[in-house]
């Protein structure tokens, strides 16, 4: 039996810090899950742009995939991902019996916050964090969680968003959206920046939201002073005594 | 690479590029739009009118909503045949039942006669329908009633609008500008001055020489027939009394089962769009009076004649095939799903279609014109964040139902060639980013 670090393949090319900071977490609450490196990509974008056939074969191989490496159990660190294996994956495959979830669920379940130890070396620091549509419209939705492992933190104060849980605005980079049309996004991304509610941190659990907030972020033209942190990254660093925004 | 995939993604491109353009209408609507939906957004948590805000009302209602309308669709030509029977016998209506587009334009130019002058409020029933392409096909005048549809006709302003308001992106003093400029007034440059001068001259006109008159209607009863249009500025209520004939243009998706669920509708457009309706009109019948001896005599003060037709056209087949737009039948026409769409808030009047603007009048342009219709009218813009599902008042997923559309779009070619290629590295390396 194989438990699996699924993690993403926009991390895998452009968040390797991210994957490192995930394997670090997942494997300190449970060092049998592993990463493998040829893990094809859950292929969310199909759903968007292919046939019933081509998607159907596509998610075909990725369950074979799993099964030859004999997967059992895995954890997402990508909100689609999840979303879209525990969505789409149990409708066309009859006997999919894995069970997914994703890394803030995790993280979550009793006892595990605990042992990380996480506590914000600094005063107090005031954070946002955002929810991305994939989890909020996941067939289990995740919005509990993220709430339940900011709140148990020492010394971090989590504030809601002017928009929050299922009302959240999306960041308008999904569906490929932000390969084609980055109009989008920067319109959508700025517009969930301006609903912080005077937090020093927006926290996300989305690659591609992370992905529209930093270049809103790095665009100095929109002023926006309030980094962008993904959740592993904080988590990560709350476990090392190190303050996320040094 | 796909040629007309390439074609239709550089249209797209420019339109956007015009919303970043000084004085382009895009870019007039775009700055309007965005402000409207975080205003409309924000609103839905408000309580300063009603104890409660529009999403508790909703939220209250939304289950029961959701069923009626699903039950709607299931039974769609049983509440059309029973709406249509108790229309005849009871309403004294003269109803019509069009099987298409093309057979609703005719009866509808049959039942203009030698009419070439039309009074009509807003109607986007009347769109979906093709009676605005075959007025204007005809050359018959159409006068329009509503005030953000008359300021759009005096700018010629032509691109997709907001349906609720139409015309509100232009300035208060532009339209006291046009309107001295069209008329040769010397109105004041603010709203009460042009409202002020239509009441005095406009609403003389549509008291007295109204012979024809267009609406649709928000619900329609199946149980009595009643037609229900709500307003807020008194021209539905001036077109449907003061008239001989007013004749109503409507898809059979707006009959519900009872007097109830259509006034709950309307009340739900109204607090779901933060929107007045001073009238809501409840119209069983034409104007009549049986003062005299008893004898029934239609035609008193009011319409001598109410005339429904009845549309099918894409509608029995989409629930019947439960084709990809089925979901969309249950839609009650609220467009409250435009304010909490990222594709609508930031792209406006690009993304929409000759219907309207969203996601919704992207399916209608799909449903008549077609895939590239649809692709030109910005279809790849959204992202399927499913925010219309999640606000929506009966539960349509729009977002669903373009992902399909965006499918099939994909498989004939027609998608933007970035995507292509995410597809294609997709299916051969396993990783579309490779």
């Amino acid at each position: 039996m194989t438990k699996l670090i699924f993690v993403g393949c926009l991390s895998k090319e452009q968040y390797q810090d991210t994957i490192n900071n995930a394997v670090k977490i997942i494997q300190k609450l449970d060092p049998e899950y592993e990463e493998i490196d040829d893990v094809p990509c859950c292929g969310s974008l199909l759903f968007h742009t292919s046939t019933d056939d081509e998607t159907n074969i596509h998610v075909q191989d990725v369950h074979n995939w799993f099964k030859s490496n004999d997967v059992s159990d895995i954890i997402t660190i990508c909100a689609g991902c999840y979303n879209y294996l525990t969505r789409y994956y149990k409708e066309i495959i009859s006997d999919f019996n894995i069970n997914v979830k994703h890394i803030l669920q995790f993280i979550a379940e009793d006892g595990n916050i605990e042992k990380l130890n996480l506590k914000y070396p600094g005063k107090r620091l005031a954070v946002n964090y955002h929810d991305p549509c994939h989890l909020k419209n996941a067939v289990n939705p995740i919005l509990n969680e993220p709430r339940k492992i900011l709140e148990s933190i020492e010394n971090i104060e989590f504030k809601e968003m002017e928009n929050y849980g299922k009302l959240s605005l999306c960041c308008g980079s999904g569906g490929g959206v932000y390969s084609i049309f980055k109009e989008n996004s920067d319109y959508n991304a700025l517009a969930i920046f301006k609903q912080m509610r005077r937090t020093k941190l927006l926290l996300t659990s989305c690659p591609f939201c992370y992905t529209a907030f930093k270049r809103i972020y790095d665009d100095r033209k929109n002023k926006v002073r309030t980094p962008i942190m993904k959740f592993e990254d904080f988590i990560v660093k709350l476990m090392e005594g190190v303050d996320p925004l040094a | 690479m796909n040629e007309k995939g390439k074609e239709l993604y550089e249209e797209v491109k420019s339109k956007i590029a015009r919303l970043k353009q000084e004085g382009t209408l895009e870019k007039q609507f775009g700055d309007f739009w965005k402000l409207g939906c975080l205003a409309k957004y924000r609103s839905f948590d408000l309580q300063h009118l009603y104890e409660d805000s529009a999403r508790e009302f909703i939220n209250r209602y939304k289950e029961q909503l959701t069923k009626m309308r699903e039950f709607c669709v299931e039974n769609l030509e049983e509440l059309t045949e029973k709406c249509i029977k108790v229309m005849e016998r009871t309403c004294h209506f003269k109803v019509y039942y069009a099987k298409t587009n093309k057979e609703a334009q005719k009866i509808f130019m049959d039942e203009l006669g030698d009419n070439k002058v039309i009074y009509k409020s807003k109607s986007n029933e009347a769109k979906d329908i093709g009676i605005i392409d075959v007025l204007k096909e005809n050359d018959i005048e159409i006068k329009e009633t509503d005030l953000g549809d008359v300021i759009n006709q005096l700018f010629k302003y032509e691109l997709p609008a907001y349906s609720l308001g139409p015309g509100v992106h232009f300035l208060e003093e532009e339209v006291s500008a046009k309107f001295n400029e069209v008329y040769g007034l010397n109105l004041a440059p603010n709203a009460k001055a042009v409202v002020n001068y239509l009441r005095e001259t406009y609403r003389k006109e549509l008291l007295n020489d109204v012979k024809v008159s267009l609406t649709s209607a928000n619900a329609i009863s199946a149980e009595d027939g009643t037609i229900i249009l709500g307003e807020n500025e008194g021209n539905i209520s001036l077109l449907t009394r003061a008239t001989d004939k007013h004749i109503v243009v409507i898809g059979i998706t707006k009959i519900v089962p009872t007097l109830m669920d259509a006034v709950l509708i309307t009340k739900i457009q109204e607090r779901i769009n933060y929107v007045s309706m001073a009238y809501i009109s409840l119209i069983s019948g034409p104007s009549n009076s049986s003062d005299i001896q008893g004898k029934k005599v239609e035609g008193m003060y009011g319409a001598k004649e109410v005339v429904v037709i009845f549309v099918d056209d894409w509608r029995i087949e989409a629930a019947k095939k439960d084709l990809i737009y089925k979901d969309f039948l249950k839609c009650i026409s609220c467009k409250s799903c435009n304010f909490v769409c990222p594709a609508s808030r930031a792209f406006g009047n690009v993304y929409a279609s000759k219907y309207g603007l969203g996601g919704c009048m992207i399916i209608r342009d799909y449903i008549h014109q077609g895939l590239e219709a649809a692709v030109r009218d910005g279809l790849f813009l959204c992202t399927g964040c499913e925010n219309c599902y999640n606000w929506c008042p009966v539960s349509v997923n729009i977002g669903e139902i373009l992902k399909l559309i965006k499918r099939e779009a994909t498989e004939k070619g027609l998608a933007p060639p970035p995507l292509e290629n995410y597809k294609e590295k997709i299916l051969k390396e396993k990783n579309p980013f490779k």
